[in-house]
């Protein structure tokens, strides 16, 4: 699973299709008529599995299969010496995701922890990239613009690299006395220590205002809590280090969505901006009132993808920051890693892949909703199209 | 309940028979062996650098020309995990380094191979030592060395700043003094990692530690600890205590040797990251300064772990006996400084390397880490923890600590 | 688990379309109709235009471009003028440590790593292509029992995303004994659930009739589906090809869980364990880049070359034809 900055972008379920229309389409209305025959059906039935049949086998065990098992490992208490399936383990009932969800503990605190980090970063990154990669599409897509494809090119290579090659390079430009602070300090600024500052982006702000002081949490947020983490704790925002994984992000996704909303764009008619521009609305005016509409269902697909890739990342952490500094960069995926592998709790970090699987496939569940009410807007895009291309 | 999981395990089995059921758990018993002549052996180390690599290295290769067989020696990343996940997918090295901390969670996990009575001269092995690698009365694997932590000190520095070694730090106060000193533009005064292996010593010289002396009762919220952490924090917030991280250094010695600090907390291993990385500089190193209470450091020990699902255990054996001989201890001392388990080579390493005489005098009244089963998350989140120091309140990171600790020991049962 | 760029979204499957539109338009749209006036303030907006894309533009070639220049820097001079992209002195030390020319004791195992991305690589890319297609044409045109509820179920699993599969994958593997093994690097990945997608869409968008007349002509399915379908699947198979190949040769997690000795690692996952560990490494930051440098360079080649096929994936997803 290369997620983000592999190019491999993030994995969108396909809206299901709506009424059997796409799965019977082929078979069921346009079967052929003449090949009704009995002896041809068969056969196609026969190779039909044959055809199939690796990528049931690939998928059932190494998709399915794992799930099932994991499910089962993460109601034990299996420290990975033993085989989990002959009954040396402990069953434990449930316990490992209470130990995450309810009880009051490490366990607990470290996941609450994640939680946080990670709903701060879809909170900046999402955004960010989305309002980034629109930026980028309308730029390039503008006609007046010279030389689109060599922005479309550059803007996109990133998407294509390997997530850890990148990494490597961030975890060059951001050190204490890297790069970027080379460049910041010509403008004057001293920029920090990106990858050990554990202090929140909110309080850290706060502080520079002048309201709060980031050293001595505020008696009330740091005293009262929820979850296992104090107040203090869940409103700090994403750590200074957090933010140096949410640029690398939002630098190698948006790629992929700007070319997402340049295919949208294409079929935005040129009628309309136009007709908008004649009756004297300005080039604003025109974007925001006809442009953006006719892309709302990409926005929206765009903005999905986006908040179930980034429940996703791992890479970027694993060769970045491995959680540090102050568990402020641990993400659920990571820690469910670590878990397994570094604490020999395979049970706790498959009941977190659990969690963590639902909270995606809730994710995944409001895309489909949602796209589902897309193609209206899109049809009566394409009738559009339909008549512009007539007319030209 | 058990039945229900042998059916599941039954059907997981049945699922899986097409690509064949041949499962790599545990089965409890020890792996088929190997007895062909020429063996192939991996071992896996969680080595302290260079100089300590390339000694196992050169080990090996010496004992596999000798026998015949084929050594790999892989310098793990991050050894517990990738031991952790190796034991599970049960393809572990043959040979690994078991730190002290761990041992308990191997043997408990019927993962070591118990060869320490086959080990010929064992005795030779200090007492100490052989107590700490033997699980249920059984004397388990082979203790590799030992070391304990000092301060490290540029001379050239030192002396830049008028001191000399009269002033060398007896107390805390002493050592405020000097790293204040010693802190300039572009040199901190004093760098330590930011985790409890290098801090550890803070709790002791208060007269405090994590837990009790034999590890039924954890300790970390008392009085002696909070006073610890507080002279930390102190000092971090002055400026005179930085961690590598903040000087762009992957620990310790690496800030040391590059020269970013004039002082460090850390153990033998030091001297041969100096030795080979740095050896242009000139340092020295001394005890730790006493505390409130009295001296404190803390002891290191590894040993060296065959695995029971090693299909070459009597090579394996076979290799730890050529890691362990007298002669061999004393190279490996030689290379990356590192303290001799056999007391034989301990007394020939005294002689030969005088200079470090503060770590060989750490072991008699030096802490060794905890090793509680399940305990490992529990002093990561310390260290986490102590990464945050200078922000946070030492009662609340010792409060966690404590909370924490109690929870995994009432899970111990 | 390689997942593919944005799944393609169900394209409307009402009307066939015939292969060549399958490809998202060119880019430009064709000026018609009145054009907006022109004026001062239009050039301003075009010179504000230019001056945003180079500067984005800039943001996103510098990292590369550093990398590059530092992959030719010594270790002191990448440490103290970062920013610099002129190598002081000009070292090619990093490239003769990785290609084990330097001193032996300190070269990093970069042949391996090499060694084994290529081959994986290859092994994936091929039987991806293969049993990507079989299954996606049976799903498209082959009527046999239990159709629909694979392709339900295959859009169910192209939503599992890969990273909550870490540990559950390690315990398969490990229960089929092919941890730690090229099996076990390989055939998890053989097949993937996007690019059976992606072939399906595309099969469905041929006419029946080449088929038929194949039929007629007496061919049996598979005949059909290897010398008359297949053959004009020649977009979609490039297009596959290529995803298969950015996808197993950037993946990252399958390997870290599936393989655990130094023999097996590949470049990921070799230069994650690399750079990561910051103990006994240093920094070393020139020997670093150099490694990702050269990770690198075989997907950029192949995006500079066929930059076509790589925006119509990512497109699939968004163009409604």
């Amino acid at each position: 699973m290369s997620q983000y900055g592999s190019g491999s972008g993030s994995v969108a379920a396909p809206p299901a299709p709506a009424g059997g229309d796409g799965s019977t389409g082929a078979g069921g209305r346009r079967r052929p008529r003449r090949g009704s025959a009995s002896g041809i059906k068969g056969r196609q039935g026969l190779w039909g599995w044959l055809f199939v049949s690796p990528m049931v086998l690939v998928l059932g065990l190494f998709l399915l299969l794992p799930i099932g098992m994991a499910l089962w490992v993460s109601l034990l208490n299996w420290d990975g010496q033993s085989n989990p399936f002959t009954g040396a383990a402990d069953f434990v009932g449930t316990d490992n995701y209470s130990n995450v969800l309810a009880t009051d503990g490490l366990d607990r605190t470290l996941f609450m922890t994640s939680v946080r980090n990670n709903l701060y970063f879809v909170l900046l990154a999402v955004p960010l990239q989305t309002i980034l990669a629109l930026a980028l599409a309308v730029a390039v897509n503008s006609r007046r613009v010279k030389g689109k494809s060599l922005f479309r090119t550059i803007f996109y290579f990133p998407s294509v690299t390997s997530s850890i090659a990148i990494s490597t390079v961030f975890l060059f430009l951001f050190q204490g006395s890297g790069a970027v602070n080379a460049l910041l300090k010509w403008v004057g600024i001293t920029g920090p220590k990106w990858f050990t500052d554990a202090n929140g982006l909110v309080w850290t702000i706060l502080g520079g205002l002048g309201i709060v002081d980031p050293d001595k949490p505020t008696a009330a947020l740091a005293s009262n809590g929820f979850l296992g983490l104090s107040w203090w704790d869940w409103l700090s925002g994403p750590s200074i280090a957090m933010c140096t994984v949410i640029m690398l992000i939002v630098w190698t996704s948006s790629g992929t969505y700007m070319l997402i909303f340049l295919a949208a764009l294409q079929d935005v008619p040129a009628e309309l901006e136009e007709a908008a521009l004649l009756d004297g609305a300005n080039r604003w005016q025109s974007f925001r009132n006809v442009t953006i509409p006719a892309l709302r269902p990409v926005i929206f697909l765009v903005v999905t993808l986006g908040l179930i890739g980034s429940w996703q990342i791992f890479d970027a952490v694993y060769v970045m920051s491995q959680g540090a500094p102050g568990n402020t960069t641990l993400t659920p995926a990571f820690l469910s890693y670590t878990a397994g592998f570094g604490d020999s709790e395979y049970g706790r970090a498959a009941a977190i892949a659990f969690i963590l699987l639902a909270i995606i496939m809730v994710m995944t569940l409001i895309q489909r909703v949602l796209l589902r009410d897309r193609d209206k807007p899109v049809r009566a895009g394409r009738r559009f199209g339909a008549v512009r291309r007539r007319a030209s | 309940m058990k039945k229900n999981r042998a059916a599941t395990a039954a059907a997981v089995c049945g699922a899986l028979l097409i690509a064949g059921c041949s499962s790599d758990f545990g089965s409890d018993s020890g792996a088929e062996q190997d007895s062909s002549e020429k063996q192939k052996l991996t071992v896996m180390i969680g080595s302290s650098g260079d100089a300590e690599t390339n000694a196992v290295k050169a080990a090996a290769a010496a004992w596999a020309k000798k026998t015949g067989n084929t050594v790999t020696v892989v310098p793990a990343q991050n050894l517990d995990q990738q031991l952790g996940q190796s034991l599970a997918g049960g393809k572990p090295p043959d040979v690994f380094y078991v730190g002290s901390s761990v041992f308990a969670n191997y043997a408990k996990g019927n993962s070591l191979y118990a060869y320490g009575d086959k080990l010929t001269d064992k005795d030779d092995f200090s007492a100490t030592l052989r107590n700490s690698f033997s699980y249920e009365d059984k004397f388990v694997c082979a203790p590799k060395d030992s070391s304990t932590l000092g301060l490290a000190i540029n001379t050239k520095m030192w002396k830049a700043a008028g001191l000399t070694e009269a002033d060398y730090p007896k107390s805390w106060d002493d050592l405020t003094k000097v790293a204040k000193e010693l802190t300039t533009d572009k040199v901190s005064g004093l760098v330590v990692n930011s985790s409890y292996n290098q801090l550890g010593p803070f709790l002791k010289q208060a007269g405090g530690w994590i837990t009790n002396a034999d590890q039924t009762e954890i300790t970390a919220d008392s009085p002696e600890n909070v006073e610890a952490l507080t002279y930390v924090k102190k000092l971090l917030n002055d400026g005179v205590l930085t961690y590598p991280k903040q000087v762009d250094a992957g620990w310790g010695g690496e800030a040391f040797g590059a020269q970013k600090a004039a002082m460090t907390i850390e153990g033998n291993w030091l001297t041969g990251a100096m030795t080979n990385d740095y050896p242009d500089v000139d340092y020295t190193v001394v005890p730790l300064p006493k505390g409130p209470a009295d001296q404190g450091t803390l002891s290191f020990s590894t040993c060296w772990g065959v695995a029971n699902k090693s299909s070459h255990r009597d090579a394996a054996v076979s290799l730890v006996e050529a890691f362990t001989t007298a002669e061999q201890q004393v190279t490996f001392a030689d290379a990356y400084g590192v303290m001799p388990s056999r007391t034989s080579a301990l007394a020939t390493y005294e002689k030969r390397h005088p200079q470090d005489k503060a770590f060989v005098d750490g072991s008699a009244y030096a802490q060794g880490p905890v090793t509680l089963p399940g305990f490992t998350k529990v002093l990561e989140q310390f260290d986490t923890d102590l990464a945050g120091l200078a922000k946070a309140d030492p009662r609340k990171i010792l409060g966690d600590l404590q909370t924490n600790g109690e929870q995994v020991l009432k899970s111990n049962g | 688990m390689s997942t593919p760029p944005t799944m393609p979204t169900p394209t409307s499957r009402a009307k066939p379309t015939n292969p060549g539109t399958w490809a998202p338009r060119a880019t430009s749209s064709s000026p018609a109709g009145p054009r907006p006036p022109r004026g001062a303030g239009r050039r301003i907006l075009l010179v504000a235009l230019y001056l945003l894309l180079t500067g984005v533009g800039l943001l996103y070639l510098l990292p590369f471009a550093i990398q590059i220049v530092t992959s030719f820097k010594t270790d002191p001079d990448a440490a103290a003028n970062p920013l610099s992209l002129l190598p002081n002195p000009f070292s090619l030390e990093s490239y003769r440590r990785l290609f084990g020319l330097g001193n032996a004791a300190d070269a990093v195992p970069f042949s391996t790593w090499l060694g084994n991305s290529v081959l994986v690589t290859l092994f994936i890319t091929a039987g991806r292509v293969f049993f990507d297609s079989l299954a996606g044409y049976a799903l498209a045109r082959l009527d046999f029992r239990g159709r629909n509820l694979l392709f339900n179920g295959l859009l169910t699993v192209m939503s599992v995303p890969g990273v909550v599969l870490l540990i559950p994958k390690f315990l398969v593997l490990n229960q089929l004994g092919i941890f730690d093994t090229y099996a076990g690097m390989i055939v998890p990945l053989l097949v993937d659930a996007a690019g059976v997608f992606i072939m399906r869409q595309f099969f469905l968008s041929i006419p029946r009739e080449v088929e038929e007349a194949a039929r007629i002509d007496g061919a049996g399915v598979f005949r059909t589906f290897w010398s008359v379908v297949l053959p004009m699947a020649k977009p979609a198979l490039i297009t596959l090809t290529i995803l298969s190949f950015q996808g197993s040769w950037n993946e990252f997690t399958h390997f870290l869980v599936a393989t655990q000795s130094p023999q097996y690692q590949t470049l990921t996952t070799g230069l994650a364990s690399f750079v990561s560990g910051s103990l006994s490494s240093g920094t070393q930051y020139p020997l670093k880049l150099t490694a990702a440098l050269l990770a690198t360079i075989p997907v950029a080649v192949l995006f500079f070359a066929f930059q076509r096929h790589f925006v119509r994936s990512a497109n699939s997803g968004a163009v409604k034809e």
